[in-house]
């Protein structure tokens, strides 16, 4: 199967069909409109833009996931303007890219179905045995003679071939043997996982929904405000999920080194339906649904003053969170805490002093005296950053990945074709042989698109080694 | 690091430099040259042994596996570099390929040796590597881009086997821009754009006018077999390490998936790994029907190399952001 206006070299196939095949020069056919679709010169062309379009995105910080200032911050005002007209800063997004991955797409099917898909049958075909003639015309041959009947000699070879991993059939005076037959599946295998991992993805795009919701400790997520594609078929769940604990584990250091929250599914009434701790890397996973922990923080400090509570929000300054509470004539009171096992540490600011003053530190469920005050710290509570996600494409998506690596894989193993055909000759009596003694000729050939060189190398070390062995038995003979 | 540790990679290190010598001098004389090969070959088996056990004990002594910052991933490297050679050997008879492949695992050897200290020694994990998918994703990822070196080099002895001198040298240039840029991101606080240009300005110009000086032949220089085997090791090259990028990147996007809830989010890193694969994808496809000849296709893999340099190291020292950047540390 090839597509008219192709260059045309034997492929594979054709060879085994008709060996050295003189290259037919059919008159370029007519074709459609269409082919270029199913051109490869299209999908190198579409791979490339869209590689370079994809190395743009990789090197502009992208609205879509780092805010747009960002981008001011890396060109400044004017440039990011620019950028932004151009569709730079959101380039996943703009039309010029979705049109290329459709294109893609119309390619990739028209392709595999028309000439990728068909070559699976050309697998069936046996390999054809060659003349001698023909096998001399083979990219990589060679005769060799060797002091033994015809049929021993071509049973050796067969031998050895096997001992390489050849898969060899015989016919009389000819053998023709294969290596690495099922490579030529590969692309096969990887066009069926591409166009399948197309399809997966547009099933998750179009029934599955994702969402971030940073939750505070007893309180409850639901799904109201997940994303989901403008072409969305699908619903949301009615159960939810509280979070009945949540805390950070550190190294001796204070670097953070794991987050856990124990959650429970509930529904609409407070049944609770499932319980799970999950931390980064480990998700609770309900319904279709998974939840994961994406991050972690502490949201608000509870405090009691002569018996009055106050919640005050809590704010990240590097590995401390902070909270402000403004008192009168300009004094500000600072509550910073780093952990839930840490005491509060309490300071005090006024604008003529130059640094914050500290008061008092003070333990969880402690309380001290500041002055006429009875000042408790009752509570702290953290937030836990829950990312959530509903992909119903997720098993077609993993076959697709199964397939296009071991799509790929196979590419690497490069098939190899050997012939070979005996004839007897008889060698005239020479000083040595004082009779005259029948010689087995043997043409042995073979190709190996792919990788030609290396298959010259292989093949003539397996012919040598039997002529080795030959010159062995015959100088003991 | 312990003293085991320290000597290995030291012996892997002076290895590779003196392999390096010895593939260069086994050109020296024609007489010597069989058996300075065998040696050269010797000594970079040793190098590869020892970095074996090298990387193995550093694991030992992290109690983890060691492939977390970059001076691990630039050990990775070399060890992959020196494997993909040691390979492709058993396959081709490949001896101008030798002093390049040595040399690579060389500067990559330099090159982690000047990293600030905080990289060798030995630092816990944030919470986001601390995954078993870590130890699947990664190392493929750093064995293909060894591969993808291997062949962007054979690349260059296909151009010099073909007497296309001239492509060469213009080749050559890119690589020296983009390897510059590299350096001096790494090392010098020079403006990030200033070395973005550099890095990109000159390896287009340098292979564009590669690709426009294809034509001229130096007639005496070509050596047509030769030219054919260096085509066909890049070729391979690539086709081992396709697998294994496409591998990496499928792992990681199921580790994202794991660990995030998504596959794919448009990270810098991930993108670049991207343009990688689809760079190469092309070039698989523009091998099928041979319709490129051989000196187009090898200037394709010197730029797939380039992209290589960038994806792997561009980020850090070219002030690419993003979640995979092993940081700056200047
Ligand atoms: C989107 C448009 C694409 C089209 C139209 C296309 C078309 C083709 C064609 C016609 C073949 C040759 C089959 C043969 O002659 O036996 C092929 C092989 C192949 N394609 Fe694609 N392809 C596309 C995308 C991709 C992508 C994105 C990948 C990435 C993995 C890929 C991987 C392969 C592989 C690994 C082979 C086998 C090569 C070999 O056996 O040496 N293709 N493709």
């Amino acid at each position: 199967m090839r597509v008219a206006g192709q260059p045309l070299r034997p492929s594979d196939e054709e060879m085994t069909a008709s060996v050295a095949s003189p290259v037919k020069n059919s008159p370029p056919a007519k074709r459609s409109k269409l082919a270029i679709f199913a051109s490869v010169k299209m999908t190198v062309t579409l791979l490339i833009l869209i590689a370079a379009t994809v190395l743009v995105g990789a090197w502009c910080p992208q609205e879509s996931q780092v805010g747009f200032q960002k981008v001011i911050e890396m060109f400044g005002e004017q440039t990011a303007v620019k950028l932004s007209e151009l569709g730079i800063t959101d380039i996943f997004h703009s039309v010029w890219f979705l049109v290329l991955i459709g294109l893609l797409t119309i390619n990739m099917v028209a392709c595999s179905v028309q000439r990728v898909f068909p070559k699976i049958r050309t697998l069936k075909q046996p390999m054809p045995f060659f003349t001698n003639r023909e096998i001399s015309k083979l990219p990589v041959n060679r005769e060799l003679s060797l002091p033994v009947s015809s049929e021993l000699g071509l049973e050796k070879l067969s031998t050895k071939l096997r001992q390489s991993g050849y898969k060899v059939v015989e016919n009389g005076h000819s053998l023709s043997a294969e290596w690495g037959k099922f490579g030529r599946l590969a692309p096969t295998i990887t066009h069926i996982g591409l166009l399948s991992l197309l399809a997966g993805v547009t099933i998750s795009s179009w029934t599955g929904f994702s969402g971030f919701k940073p939750t505070p400790l007893a309180s409850a997520m639901s799904f109201g405000s997940s994303e989901h594609s403008k072409l969305w078929i699908g619903k949301l769940p009615e159960w939810r999920v509280r979070v009945d604990g949540t805390r950070r584990e550190d190294y001796p250091t204070g670097e953070p080194k794991q987050w856990y929250s124990d959650l429970t599914v509930i529904d609409s009434q407070g049944h609770e339906l499932k319980k799970q701790q999950i931390s980064v890397n480990n998700p609770l996973s309900y319904d279709g649904v998974d939840i994961y922990q994406s991050s972690w923080g502490l949201d608000q400090i509870v405090l009691q003053f002569n018996g009055h509570e106050r919640r005050l929000d809590l704010r990240q300054m590097g590995k401390v969170y902070a909270a402000f509470l403004p008192l009168e004539e300009g004094m500000i009171l600072i509550f910073s805490v780093r952990n839930q096992v840490q005491p509060v540490r309490v300071f005090a600011k006024t604008p003529q002093w130059e640094a914050p003053r500290l008061l008092s530190e003070i333990p969880l469920g402690k309380s001290v005296r500041l002055g006429s005050v009875n000042l408790e710290y009752k509570e702290l509570i953290p937030i836990t950053g829950l990312q959530y996600k509903s992909d119903p494409g997720y098993g077609v998506t993993l076959v697709a990945f199964c397939f296009i690596m071991a799509g790929v894989m196979l590419a690497a193993v490069p098939h190899r074709q050997v012939w070979a055909h005996v004839r007897t000759e008889a060698e005239p009596a020479n000083e040595e042989t004082t009779a005259e003694q029948d010689l087995c000729i043997l043409s042995v050939g073979g190709r190996s698109v792919k990788a030609k060189t290396a298959f010259e190398k292989s093949l003539y070390s397996i012919l040598t080694r039997l002529e080795q062995e030959f010159a062995a038995t015959g100088a003991k003979a | 690091m312990s003293e085991l540790q320290l000597a290995m990679t030291n012996t892997a290190g002076l290895t590779s430099v003196m392999s390096f010598w010895v593939f260069v001098g086994s050109n020296i004389s024609k007489r010597w040259r069989e058996l300075m090969l065998k040696v050269a070959l010797a000594v970079m088996v040793v190098g590869f042994v020892a970095l074996t056990v090298a990387i193995v004990t550093r694991g030992i002594d992290a109690g983890r596996f060691p492939l977390a910052n970059l001076y691990e991933s630039l050990l990775w490297f070399a060890w992959a570099t020196m494997g993909g050679y040691l390979l492709m050997q058993k396959l081709y008879s490949i001896q101008h390929l030798g002093w390049l492949a040595s040399l690579t695992a060389a500067t990559m050897f330099l090159y982690g040796s000047w990293l600030p200290a905080s990289q060798h020694e030995i630092t816990p994990l944030v919470p986001a590597l601390v995954s078993y998918w870590r130890q699947i994703h990664v190392p493929p990822l750093i064995c293909s881009y060894a591969m993808f070196f291997i062949s962007g080099l054979s690349g260059l002895v296909q151009l010099w086997q073909s007497g296309r001198l001239r492509a060469l040298a213009f080749a050559v240039g890119a690589l020296v821009f983009a390897i510059s840029a590299i350096g001096l991101g790494t090392f010098t606080s020079l403006d990030t754009f200033l070395l973005q240009g550099l890095f990109v300005g000159g390896s287009i110009a340098g292979l564009s006018a590669a690709w426009l000086s294809l034509n001229k032949i130096s007639s005496g220089r070509v050596n047509q077999e030769r030219a054919e085997l260096y085509d066909e090791v890049g070729y391979r090259g690539i086709m081992i390490g396709f697998p294994l990028l496409t591998i990496g990147i499928i792992t990681g996007g199921l580790w994202a998936n794991h660990a995030w809830g998504n596959y794919w989010s448009w990270d810098p890193k991930e993108s670049m790994a991207l343009v990688t694969w689809l760079s190469y994808a092309a070039y698989i496809h523009l091998r099928i029907h041979r319709e490129c000849s051989a000196e187009k296709l090898s200037l394709v893999t010197v730029a797939g190399m380039i992209l290589t340099l960038l994806t792997y190291l561009g980020f850090n020292s070219l002030g690419f952001g993003g979640l995979h950047s092993y940081g700056r540390f200047k």
